[in-house]
């Protein structure tokens, strides 16, 4: 794509922006309920999505990918009663080049303390990875910790349930899912990478994995998650012959969110502990963590028009892949100034700065000043 | 999301408004905060803005502060196979591309730091009996990875061993380019000047795809000047040799997996086919080696100037060759130029302090190919701030990697150790400003 024609798409997506805001602006038809969706009561069906205009350098050096398509989303949601839901969801997601099925879901609920569901879904591992559409973050670029450690997007096929108690006060979900395969050590390449063992449609390796989240939700502003994976990653056997033996990772996440002194903080730390066999030891890794913390606040609302308002939001976050080696590790600064139309669109203006650590530790600094526009539709 | 229920753990909240929506619907906020502090965010941003892009963005390295950048006068042709090599050198196998069944690390780039010399911690070990590369027991290198139902390699019993640092890969191509006539021109293999130092040429024999269109290839023993021992006549060779040894990745010029031949075979654990990567892949990393420059050496002071002429008056440039000139290249721009490499390319004795006791072509157990010099000034910044000098990496400063110097260069060495300390200081120093 020219340059010339990058610049008249991606004028097009933020003319889209615009339009879709301000058509939103004059007949107000969402509301807290209906939300950002299409369709009667009973059906939603609607998608967002993202496009990203920047420059970033590599040790001064220009990517020459300066304009994409940073994140594509449908989905469609169908609640025929009040006890079952049905939804369908995929995205397309940039920075991993992959389309993940985020849900094939059936769920039945007979009380709000007990739902069963099953299909595809979201593994509930940080709120991050359950909740990420692009018009709503405050950020482009995921955190560190959700792309590296967790791989958001996450979903894999399971059965599970879940359910709130004290009046939506408490959450848990409980699920078992294919797991993770061995292609976080077969498929990756340079050490230990959760994101490669995904297994979004097919089974890991034969056995299932057990998964589960247990939150807090003092008030409306307020959440505290603790999430957890375990379960076998690897095929055992190449044919008939056996090759290995069963080889476990453990995948833990711990996330909040809250209101403090007007700003909006959030959090997310996660750690993964990946049995590896003994003859890749000293090249995958077996001990890897990882943490982000972010802070925005409105700077002006409204502005420009009713719905609309500036925000500020920075973040640290950084990932240790390889908790063995000095290097093996990533570390980034964000800041981003918000133009929002609540709820349904963002337009971003961003500077990012990282430092990626190679296996000798030799520093490799990254930074980026990007315009993202980002919408539901 | 219309009409879906809001229960459950978690889950993708579209019914709200925007993250920051709570914080909107927080009358109290304003209050806490005057308009100033507010502001503070653009103020930031505007003074990131004046600060200037380019500070922003990072900034590049300048010129022969790095291993991994191109030597100056490449056209535009050879910079795109620069390109295309930095990517295959960097490239991280994984065990469905073919890594293994054994192996001792992932990719080149994971040995070479920076595209500098590696680290005691991907030292590789070579064993052999005497001349015998003792292929039957898994020779002649150690490789103590192994992908899941093939087994490691451990060191037998009653095998000769030598311990490798990975060597830089910079300047490969300029040394490449010195006429054999022109190393051969420094041998003293008897000694006739009586100077002691008596360096004699690496005579080996190329491996048979190694073949005479190669520079260093052909059917007769050519001269070698790469490896600790200059063993390697060719960059083919050592590219090669290092796919297929290192990463356990097959080519067409050596199309059979690496196995352990101590260990019950395994078929069908490798998934990838065979050759692995095309002769495309080998040919790019060659040629990116070929045309990495070496660092720029730092600049002149009256202490460095002091220590280039101590450097020549004790005779440390009798082996560490200042000066070669280079010969016609198929890379135009490594043809016909001085270059400043601080080695003669030659085997020289270093006595038993030093010795592996293990041959290596016509090298013997105690002789080794004098290490070129260039490229020290910022080998520590690659090395976590350490050095790691001689073929094990045993020394960490360049006193002791001297002090270590017997054999042939006891004399040169006991002649530095007699300097005054200032002198000595300023002799170290214009080392590691090379």
């Amino acid at each position: 794509m020219t340059r010339a024609m990058a610049v008249l798409v991606f004028a097009m997506w933020v003319s889209t922006v615009l339009w879709v805001s301000t058509a939103r602006a004059q007949t107000d038809t969402f509301s807290i309920q209906d939300g950002p969706a299409h369709g009667p009561d009973w059906l939603a069906i609607g998608g967002h999505g993202e496009l990203r205009l920047g420059e970033d350098r590599v040790r001064g050096v220009t990517n020459p990918e300066w304009f994409s398509v940073s994140r594509v989303n449908g989905f469609v949601h169908f609640t025929p009663s009040s006890h079952w839901r049905m939804a369908l969801e995929g995205t397309f997601d940039h920075p991993t080049d992959h389309f993940v099925m985020e849900r094939i879901e059936v769920g039945f609920r007979s009380a709000p303390s007990l739902e069963i569901h099953g299909g595809i879904f979201p593994l509930p591992l940080g709120r991050v990875n359950l909740s990420h559409d692009s018009p709503r973050s405050e950020f482009t670029e995921l955190s560190l910790v959700a792309t590296q450690l967790i791989g958001v997007p996450n979903a894999m096929p399971g059965l599970g349930l879940k359910g709130t108690a004290h009046e939506g006060s408490l959450a848990y979900e409980v699920d078992l899912v294919t797991g993770f395969s061995d292609g976080l050590i077969t498929e990756s390449s340079g050490g230990t990478r959760l994101p490669m063992g995904r297994s979004n449609y097919g089974d890991g390796n034969g056995w299932p994995a057990l998964t589960g989240r247990l939150s807090l939700h003092p008030n409306d502003k307020t959440e505290w998650g603790l999430g957890g994976l375990t379960g076998p990653y690897n095929d055992t056997q190449v044919g008939s012959v056996a090759v290995d033996e069963t080889r476990w990772v453990h995948l833990f996440v711990l996330d909040g969110r809250t209101s403090w002194a007007g700003m909006r903080l959030a959090g997310e730390a996660g750690v993964a502990i990946i049995d590896v066999p003994p003859s890749l030891q000293g090249l995958y890794a077996q001990d890897q963590w990882g943490a982000s913390i972010e802070a925005s606040r409105i700077l002006f609302d409204p502005i420009f028009t009713k719905h609309t308002s500036l925000s500020f939001a920075l973040r640290a976050d950084a990932v240790d892949l390889d908790r063995a080696q000095d290097g093996d590790s990533r570390e980034r600064v964000s800041a981003s100034l918000n133009i929002h139309r609540q709820p349904t669109s963002v337009m971003r203006f961003g500077w990012y700065y990282e430092l990626a650590r190679d296996r000798f530790a030799n520093n490799t600094p990254k930074a980026g000043l990007t315009f993202t526009a980002a919408t539901y539709f | 999301m219309a009409g879906w229920p809001q229960f459950g753990s978690g889950g993708e909240d579209r019914s709200g408004a925007s993250p920051c929506n709570g914080v909107v619907q927080d009358a109290a906020f304003g209050r806490f905060f005057t308009r100033l502090d507010r502001l503070i965010p653009c103020v930031l941003i505007g003074v990131f803005a004046a600060w200037g892009c380019a500070d922003l963005l990072t900034t590049e390295p300048g010129p022969g502060e790095r291993f991994d950048q191109p030597i100056d006068g490449l056209d535009n042709g050879e910079l795109g196979d620069f390109q295309d090599g930095q990517i295959q050198f960097r490239r991280a196998f994984t065990i469905a591309e073919g890594l293994g069944p054994i192996f001792n690390n992932v990719s080149c780039a994971s040995c070479h730091s920076g595209d500098g010399r590696g680290v005691p911690e991907n030292i590789l070990t070579r064993f052999s009996r005497s001349t015998d590369l003792a292929l039957d027991l898994g020779g002649p290198q150690i490789q103590d990875k192994a992908i899941p139902g093939a087994h490691p390699e451990t060191l037998p019993d009653g095998v000769l061993v030598s311990h490798r640092l990975p060597p830089p890969v910079f300047g490969v191509g300029l040394i490449e380019a010195i006429p054999e006539s022109t190393i051969l021109a420094g041998q003293d293999p008897n000694d006739a000047n009586g100077d002691g130092i008596s360096g004699r040429a690496n005579w080996v024999t190329p491996p048979p795809y190694v073949t005479t269109d190669e520079i260093g290839g052909g059917t007769a023993p050519r001269v070698g000047r790469f490896g600790r021992k200059a063993q390697v006549t060719s960059l083919l060779q050592q590219t090669v040799d290092a796919y297929h040894q290192d990463i356990g990745i097959t080519s067409s010029y050596r199309a059979t997996d690496n196995d352990n031949p101590l260990a019950p075979a395994v078929n069908g654990v490798d998934p990838a086919d065979d050759p692995e990567i095309g002769d495309g892949s080998v040919n790019d990393v060659m040629q990116y080696m070929r045309m990495l420059a070496p660092p720029s050496p730092g600049e002149h002071t009256p202490i460095r100037d002091r220590g280039e002429t101590l450097f020549s008056q004790v005779r440390c440039a009798s082996c560490h060759t200042p000066t070669f000139r280079t010969g016609p290249h198929e890379i135009e721009t490594l043809s016909n130029r001085d270059i400043h490499v601080y080695s003669d390319l030659l085997l020289h004795d270093l006595g038993e302090e030093l010795a592996d006791h293990r041959p290596d072509g016509s090298a013997d157990g105690s002789e080794w190919r004098t290490a070129p010099l260039w490229g020290m000034r910022i080998t520590r910044e690659f090395l976590k701030g350490e050095l790691f000098l001689l073929h094990d990496g045993r020394a960490h400063s360049v006193l002791d990697a001297i002090r270590l110097h017997g054999g042939e260069a006891s004399a040169v060495r006991d002649a530095f150790l007699a300097l005054p300390s200032e002198d000595q200081s300023a002799l170290i120093d214009f080392v590691e400003s090379r």
